[in-house]
């Protein structure tokens, strides 16, 4: 996290591509992530509750409690490294405090809350399918925003 | 440090609140908190139709622990240095006992299906141990962003 201790990052003839790279990798975890959940797990309520709790006309099982818990540990662990990586470098880039506060604050939340969301859709009711498919799209579209954001600054912007 | 990264270190907290949650669900699912729930997963089990653990089929498992008990541990620990608890003797001993109970955690099961037995109690103290000190150390945090 060097780059947060650099003053003059849009001056920096190393730093700038390192997190040019860091960033266009992010965007495509991000976009890739939406795309392998619709082909594998579902991204649309329908589809979530069909990978979720099975559906007999189509003979396919349910998914079995260890399967979901192993997948949900691991979805936290990732979106969390994925998100603290994003938010220091979009919090290092822009400038003002009150606006990259809440959209770091919708972008962390609306992630915590989709997963809070698919844990308590498996175990208490199928209606957080709803808000997790909800939350799911929001926060990606947050994360996609505050890359290009980042990106835009990082060669724009001479005064960060 | 900005007010922005305080609230940037405050839900990455949440989360690893969130990841301790979801690790001890999957560890009680899975395993179990007793010795004989935690031997039985291990060394297999006849009468529960449980197949014994192959040190192949645990590497599989270990593998990407390592690097995730690794890089987990390090970032949070490292926010310790922006706070009062820099180069304290309670902050080195937070840093050696975490990495330690998470190597334990992370190794006991080949001392299991090795002959150890005992292991299986290592098992479940290092679990408790390395899940108890991230959240003791994640209110070590949001403690001193509230404060300081």
């Amino acid at each position: 996290m060097k780059f947060t201790l650099i003053k003059k990052l849009s001056q920096d003839k190393s730093m700038r591509p390192i997190l040019t790279g860091l960033l266009l990798f992010t965007l495509l975890y991000i976009l890739s992530d939406v795309l392998v959940k619709y082909v594998n797990f579902g991204v649309f309520p329908d589809a979530i509750n069909v990978t979720l709790f099975g559906d007999e006309e189509q003979y396919i099982d349910p998914l079995s409690t260890s399967a979901f818990l192993e997948f949900w540990h691991v979805e936290i662990f990732f979106i969390m490294m994925i998100l603290l990586t994003l938010s220091a470098v979009f919090v290092r880039v822009s400038k003002d405090d009150t606006s990259k506060i809440i959209l770091l604050s919708a972008l962390m939340i609306c992630a915590l809350f989709s997963l809070i969301s698919l844990v308590l859709a498996f175990f208490v009711a199928k209606i957080f399918v709803l808000i997790y498919s909800i939350l799911f799209f929001i926060w990606h579209a947050i994360a996609v925003y505050m890359i290009l954001y980042s990106l835009g600054k990082l060669y724009y912007d001479k005064s960060i | 440090m900005t007010k922005a990264y305080k609230y940037a270190i405050v839900y990455f907290l949440l989360f690893s609140l969130l990841l301790v949650i979801s690790g001890i669900m999957l560890f009680e699912h899975k395993i179990g908190f007793s010795a004989q729930g935690v031997s039985e997963y291990y060394l297999g089990s006849e009468e529960k139709f449980i197949v014994a653990k192959s040190s192949a089929g645990i590497l599989k498992i270990v593998l990407p622990h390592i690097f995730a008990f690794a890089l987990f541990s390090m970032v949070l620990l490292h926010f310790l240095i922006f706070t009062k608890h820099r180069d304290t003797a309670h902050s080195k001993a937070l840093i050696y006992l975490l990495f330690s109970s998470a190597a334990l955690e992370i190794f006991s099961p080949f001392m299991i299906i090795f002959g150890a037995e005992f292991f299986v109690f290592i098992k479940i103290a290092s679990f408790i141990l390395f899940e108890s000190l991230v959240v003791y150390i994640a209110w070590l945090l949001f403690n001193s962003i509230i404060k300081d």
